[in-house]
């Protein structure tokens, strides 16, 4: 790879989105997982769900910031290294990002400081209104972006008069062909990932047997949230795929590793393939007979479509949309392999004491991020050599800024988003060594967690000076 | 004809609400270098703890405005100001990220504190580079930009960066005579002291520099003397009621005198580069996106803001008063 201007806006790019999405991703699902849990600790008042919400909430809080730091950067993002897709797409995705900040990221600034320091100052019911704001501003969001992103994927409503881009129905912007397939998977791998933290770290806990209210209760629903979402998830991926294959051939073309136009009958379903595209052919090729044509074609000896049916020039690089589509595929299958399990162990009384499933579901802590990745992977290397699909090249978008200077902030970025991560894991394994009981305890100190949590409490200074600062 | 107006004042609203806001969060944690005591830095960080982020979501808010309603100058201004923008965002970063770091861990507290006075000092820094560099005018050839990216890097933003940074570190200083209290409420006045004699000068210094610069400036003065006296009258007159209100009641007067007196200021870049969006070269209504996209932006604009300037203010009263020396909450 050369050092030319358009590589590293793009290496730059992707470096900073992929970091970036990790987070949201985190925010959406724990934001949802919280509003549910301080629901149900309103009505039981059972104080488990207390302990639960607090644990959680202050990893929520660090990912979080994270999420927020580095969503500004991609704002600005657009600009800096694309500044002709900005001017041209600008009017078709900038009123939607805008819309995105006035309706969700106030939303959720405004009540995130309620949600995290005002409990003392608002009381429980004010302070459950500030949680839901909270998580509706992170669905809200991820529709705006969503449908921004996919515009870009399925472009409509749009025309271009004097080499400007000018919206002609804003409805059809919005509503292009793929978003509102694509948000429905989108909120529920953030809701798969979620559901596999919580459960993850539960299940730890069992392990060491420690903390096993708590532990017991988050695998319980983690599982149970999983078993639902994935089941939907691979129902909605089946949709999503029929909808991609019909508006980008040559996204889905290279997702399955087929050069030649027609593949073999029977196709096979490779898990592994060395793709040359210089040559248009695999060096080498790894799958399952019959499986390609049983699951693309739905038929014993159906032939797969490749890559050869799309110009050379306007090919994704096979590599990069392969290994992303089979990393999210891989994923979901082992997904539903876990959901499957925890079904059958429930029936049978012994989620929490089969170890070998638990350490099952440690493991798969962070699959919901990993696979998140690689479905973006597929969806944006997908795209290319487009940036607007259909209209605009990225290598024509790139901006005048030279390649060193571009070098220098990708290596800054590399090295902030570093030390920003470290420091996210640390602090995380940090609250997860520590346990759930030191995340209550200063309200514990001060008597009764209710008596703390009443608003009579609210504008006393001592009552929150006798809280202290223990946790400090 | 009007529709272009009427997105430039939104973003020029962003932009003012960005800078008053922001400045004071990045000012109270500029001045966290100066201030010993870890007690009193965790108070001035609770201080604008449960806000900053709402404060800060005017900056994208601004930047996004432009994406949306003049792609154009978006896509001219972001490269022009590559280097600043980008530094400015790695140092928002680091801040944002102590804000809830530094409550992790008591051991290493001091060493977040110093990032995020570093991060504070470094984005107050890089914006004053930013209006320097526009100030100063980029160099534009259709609608691309065609300069370098280090044309900003020069004397007279460097002079405006640091008038930016004493300007925020005195909105730092009001916001702490109004939120704190004992020892911490002294530190301000102090600071205040100081820091607002080098504002002054170095806002006045800015103003002389600008006329040799940019001719625009000059221009901008002969069409509009009454308008620019009298906001430089009142930047003057603000500076003076501060500085005559410091340690005194009602303590939320030099506050307002401090946001007062940096609007006046913001009025008067505003008149000095209107009507064009990149100063002195492309107007605004040659950088328009189409207008279906305005009609959109601002219909959203004009339903959604007083909504989140609702609850924004509500998340203010819910915070209201004196900041608890022992934190919001035992909990963080
Ligand atoms: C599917 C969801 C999703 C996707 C694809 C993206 N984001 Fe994001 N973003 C969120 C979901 C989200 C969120 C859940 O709403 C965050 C995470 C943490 C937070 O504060 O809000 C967020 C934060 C966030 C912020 C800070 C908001 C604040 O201050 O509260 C900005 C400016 C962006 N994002 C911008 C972007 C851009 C320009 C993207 C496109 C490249 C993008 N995000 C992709
Ligand atoms: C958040 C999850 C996302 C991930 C992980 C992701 C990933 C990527 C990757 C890997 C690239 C580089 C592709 C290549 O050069 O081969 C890219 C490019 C790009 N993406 Fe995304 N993307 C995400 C979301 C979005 C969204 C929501 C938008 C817009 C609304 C967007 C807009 C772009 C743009 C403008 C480029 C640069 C031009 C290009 O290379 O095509 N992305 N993204
Ligand atoms: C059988 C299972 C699945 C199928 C068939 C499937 C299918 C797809 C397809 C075709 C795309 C590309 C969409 C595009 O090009 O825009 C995609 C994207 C994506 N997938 Fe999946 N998927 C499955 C499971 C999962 C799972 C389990 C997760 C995460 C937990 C996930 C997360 C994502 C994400 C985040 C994207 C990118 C966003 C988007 O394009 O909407 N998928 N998926």
């Amino acid at each position: 790879m050369s050092l030319n201007p358009a590589t590293l806006a793009r290496v730059q790019f992707a470096f900073t989105v992929s970091f970036h999405i990790i987070f949201p991703t985190m925010s959406i699902g724990l934001a949802m997982f919280l509003a549910v849990i301080e629901g149900l600790w309103l009505k039981t008042k059972n104080d488990l769900y207390l302990q639960i919400y607090r644990f959680w909430l202050s990893i929520f809080a660090m990912g979080f910031g994270v999420g927020v730091v580095t969503g500004i950067v991609l704002s600005f993002e657009f600009g800096l290294g694309f500044a002709r897709f900005a001017q041209l797409a600008g009017p078709a995705i900038g009123p939607m990002i805008a819309l995105e900040v006035l309706t969700s990221f106030f939303l959720e600034a405004g009540f995130l400081g309620i949600m995290l320091f005002g409990m003392h100052r608002v009381g429980p019911t004010l302070h459950y209104f500030a949680t839901c704001m909270v998580a509706l501003g992170t669905l809200l969001s991820a529709s705006w972006i969503l449908s921004a992103n996919s515009w870009m994927q399925t472009p409509d409503g749009v025309a271009v008069r004097n080499g400007r881009l000018v919206v002609v129905n804003w409805w059809h912007v919005l509503n292009n062909p793929s978003w509102l397939v694509r948000l429905p998977h989108m909120l529920s791998a953030a809701y798969l990932t979620a559901s596999f933290l919580v459960a993850g770290v539960g299940a730890w806990y069992l392990l060491r047997g420690k903390h096993l209210a708590f532990a017991k209760k988050t695998v319980a629903l983690g599982t149970a949230s999983a078993t639902v979402l994935i089941a939907g998830q691979v129902f909605i991926g089946d949709i999503l795929y029929g909808t991609m294959l019909k508006h980008q051939p040559s996204k889905m073309q290279a997702a399955e590793g087929f050069w030649e136009k027609e593949s073999a009958s029977p196709a096979p379903y490779y898990w592994v393939i060395a793709p040359n595209q210089k040559e248009q052919r695999n060096r080498f090729a790894l799958g399952v007979p019959y499986l390609g044509s049983i699951w693309l074609t739905h038929s014993l000896h159906g032939r797969v479509e490749g890559l050869k049916n799309t110009p050379a020039e306007q090919q994704p690089i096979m590599g990069m949309v392969f290994y992303g589509f089979r990393i999210m595929y891989g994923i979901a299958i082992l997904m539903f392999a876990v959901a499957t399990a925890s079904l059958w162990l429930r029936w049978k009384r012994r989620l929490f004491t089969t170890r070998w499933f638990l350490r099952c579901l440690v493991m798969m802590t962070p699959s919901g991020i990993v696979a998140t990745l690689g479905g973006w992977y597929l969806a944006e290397t997908g795209r290319q050599p487009w940036v607007i699909f259909g209209m605009l090249r990225t290598i024509d978008a790139v901006s005048p800024v030279p390649a060193q200077t571009l070098l220098a902030t990708l290596i800054a970025f590399v090295c902030i988003y570093a030390f920003f991560m470290t420091a996210f894991l640390v602090f995380v394994a940090r609250i997860i060594r520590r346990g759930p009981e030191s995340a209550s305890i200063h309200a514990e100190a001060s008597g009764s967690l209710k008596n703390a949590l009443r608003p009579q409490v609210l504008d006393s200074p001592n009552a929150t000076a006798a809280l202290g600062r223990v946790g400090r | 004809m009007t529709l272009p107006l009427l997105c430039a004042a939104f973003a020029a609203l962003s932009i003012t609400l960005y800078v008053l806001l922001d400045g004071f969060d990045l000012g109270v944690g500029a001045l966290l270098l100066l201030q010993r005591h870890e007690e009193s830095r965790d108070h001035m960080v609770d201080s604008i703890t449960p806000t900053w982020d709402g404060n800060e979501t005017w900056l994208i808010m601004t930047g996004v405005t432009l994406l949306a309603a003049f792609p154009i100058a978006y896509g001219i201004l972001m490269p022009a100001l590559y280097i600043p923008i980008v530094v400015m965002l790695l140092a928002l970063g680091l801040r944002g990220v102590s804000f809830e770091f530094r409550s992790q861990m008591k051991l290493y507290r001091r060493r977040w504190d110093v990032i995020f006075a570093v991060g504070s000092i470094v984005a107050a820094f890089m914006q004053g580079l930013i209006l320097g560099a526009l100030l100063q005018g980029v160099s534009v050839q259709g609608t691309t930009f065609s300069g370098n990216v280090l044309d900003c890097i020069r004397p007279f933003p460097a002079l405006c960066a640091l008038c930016v940074l004493a300007g925020y570190v005195v909105l730092g200083g009001c916001w702490l005579q109004f939120k704190a209290t004992s020892q911490l409420h002294g530190f301000s006045g102090r600071t205040l002291r100081i820091a607002l004699p080098l504002f002054m000068l170095a806002f006045f210094a800015v103003g002389g520099m600008s006329l040799f610069v940019q001719p625009g400036i000059v221009a901008a003065w002969q069409d509009h003397p009454v308008l620019l006296g009298t906001l430089s009258c009142i930047v003057l007159l603000a500076a003076f009621i501060l500085f005559g209100s410091i340690g005194k009641r009602p303590d939320v007067r030099p506050l307002i005198a401090g946001l007062v007196m940096i609007a006046a200021g913001i009025g008067g870049l505003a008149i000095l580069v209107f009507p064009t969006i990149v100063p002195f070269r492309i107007s605004i209504w040659d950088a328009s996106s189409s207008r279906l996209s305005q009609i959109f932006l601002l219909t959203g604009a004009i339903v959604v803001t007083p909504v989140v300037l609702g609850y924004s203010l509500f998340a203010y009263w819910v915070f209201r008063g004196k900041t608890p020396e022992e934190g919001w909450d035992g909990y963080e």
